[in-house]
């Protein structure tokens, strides 16, 4: 059961170090995201594209205002993928995936190996089971958070410029990696939050982009993609947002 | 195959299509890379185990030699070493001794490490408790191991009580310190992650905590070791009667040197083997997820 994204009056400031004044990244910013969305935030580096994201996640705390999750059923199970895999180095990428059943309170959802499986199917990894992380790609490190992800059976995906530290090849197979995993969730797709500083890569996979900019941030623009899923990276369609999103920055 | 692209790389031009053009020989022993690369092999088996035991036979060369340059009793000649070693194995005296001091060092090092676990992780995280502890470990890790010796025999009289307590409060302070400092390495990333997929605070302790404080649990545990050693004969030689520090003492009563570097020979023999046997295969399995360079 997916659910919304309500947040209201959102601010948030951080303490000033070396004699600096506070720096006031939101004051008094709205967003709502619709349930089973994803959408995608862009903006420029130091925007507080990524401390909402925290803000969201409960990573960190809001000095004002509210972030509520308006499911429809009982308390929302959130999943985060980072810019880094942050696999824990001595598990394999087996036990690294099976991590996410041990939620604390959550009961057995049937065979949690056979899950696992599944999973590393879906991602690719079936013969890197037994692997230590430190012992594989970047990208198949990245293919493991992804999976782990997932495997919590999100309400809410949070992605946190998950493909910005892997070469374009490798990014690009896992940006369609991920529009097909989304694509085939079963049941409801969970709500995704996704940052990212690539417009092609919010243009492919968002169904709706908040532009961010600005101190405090605002929002410059709210666009709604309305391409079908899945789409083709090569669209012709996905540049003219492109160009659309670098308007609204005020770079075109 | 790394062997044979950088020697094929170093070796002029023709060289390195020599052995291409003959294939057959490729699998031999006669071929040059796979000579080299048995004796590499032969090598990285061999050497662990040589090594040491050249510098063992270096610095018992040299002893002898001093022995005889010097011709003095407070020099012993190797013959006579091995007899007081023979005699001090014979019918299980020895390790008799050596149990009884390994209980006492055993004793100590687990209160030092269950205290250093718990405090280390309690200061890592809460300021306030780092505050509160913080002299306490400046001001253990100053006071002499003797000094602790000394009370601890005053304090409890003989027995195991008094020499696991100074055993322990004379290790917990450098294991406290080097907890602490594998606390304050904990990836705050990992601990994100955590917090993120909701895990009980059990499973928290078994996949994060431990595991990242491995390396400082492992390091922490060989320091102790080392300095309980110490320790442990001191309080055997003020206030015991049994124990190798007590059969040292006595030997150094007799004026036996030979008796003294026996004794000292068979305990640095068991503390090898539980350095060689134990910690570091235990560090082995327990670090295998790391990747080592290979340069």
């Amino acid at each position: 059961m997916s659910s919304d994204i309500v947040i209201e009056g959102l601010g948030k400031a951080y303490a000033p170090r070396g004699g600096r004044r506070p720096a006031v990244i939101f004051d008094g910013l709205d967003m709502r995201v619709e349930a089973g969305q994803l959408v995608a935030l862009v903006g420029p580096s130091g925007c507080g594209k990524s401390t909402l994201l925290n803000l969201i996640a409960g990573l960190d705390a809001p000095d004002a205002g509210a972030i509520r999750f308006d499911g429809r059923a009982r308390d929302s199970r959130l999943a985060m993928v980072f810019q880094q895999p942050r696999l824990v180095d001595w598990l394999t990428a087996e036990e690294n995936i099976a991590l996410a059943f041990e939620r604390e309170g959550s009961r057995p959802r049937g065979d949690a190996r056979e899950m696992v499986r599944a999973l590393l199917r879906k991602v690719g990894l079936v013969d890197h089971a037994g692997a230590y992380p430190q012992f594989l790609s970047g990208g198949q490190r990245q293919r493991v958070a992804i999976a782990r992800a997932f495997a919590v059976d999100p309400d809410i995906l949070l992605l946190d410029e998950p493909f910005s530290a892997l070469d374009e090849l490798t990014a690009r197979r896992l940006r369609l990696l991920l529009q097909s995993l989304w694509g085939e969730a079963d049941g409801p797709r969970p709500t995704g939050v996704l940052v990212t500083h690539n417009m092609l890569e919010a243009a492919l996979l968002a169904d709706r982009i908040f532009v961010l900019n600005g101190h405090p941030g605002r929002f410059a623009a709210v666009m709604d993609i309305d391409l079908p899923h899945p789409r083709d990276p090569e669209d012709p369609a996905l540049f003219a947002i492109h160009r659309q999103v670098l308007h609204a920055l005020g770079e075109a | 195959m790394s062997m044979e692209v950088s020697s094929g790389g170093l070796a002029p031009p023709g060289a390195a299509e020599a052995p291409r053009a003959v294939p057959s020989r490729a699998g031999t022993l006669s071929h040059p890379a796979n000579w080299r690369r048995a004796a590499s092999h032969v090598a990285s088996v061999v050497a662990p185990v040589a090594l040491p035991l050249l510098l063992l036979g270096l610095v018992a060369s040299a002893w002898e030699a001093m022995a005889v340059a010097l011709h003095s009793p407070l020099v012993p000649h190797l013959p006579e070493i091995g007899k007081e070693l023979a005699r001090i194995f014979r019918g299980g005296h020895f390790f008799g001794e050596m149990a009884v001091t390994l209980l006492r060092v055993g004793a100590g090092f687990t209160i030092a490490f269950a205290v250093a676990v718990a405090a280390g992780i309690a200061m890592g995280r809460q300021k306030t408790v780092a505050h509160f502890l913080e002299p306490a470990i400046i001001v253990g890790l100053t006071v002499p191991g003797l000094v602790w010796a000394l009370l601890c025999v005053i304090w409890f009289g003989i027995g195991l009580t008094g020499a696991a307590v100074a055993v322990a409060l004379s290790i917990a302070p450098a294991l406290l310190l080097n907890i602490l400092q594998g606390v304050r390495a904990v990836d705050a990333e990992l601990l994100e992650v955590a917090a993120m997929l909701r895990l009980p605070l059990r499973k928290r302790l078994a996949c994060l905590w431990l595991p990242s404080l491995m390396p400082a649990l492992l390091g922490g545990a060989r320091l102790g070791l080392s300095l309980a050693w110490k320790v442990v004969v001191l309080v055997e030689l003020f206030g015991l009667s049994s124990g190798i520090g007590y059969q040292l003492n006595s030997e150094f009563g007799a004026q036996n040197v030979a008796g003294v570097i026996a004794w000292t020979l068979g305990f640095a023999a068991v503390m090898g083997v539980l350095e060689y046997g134990v910690l570091a295969q235990l560090e082995h399995h327990l670090m295998r997820w790391r990747r080592t360079a290979q340069v």
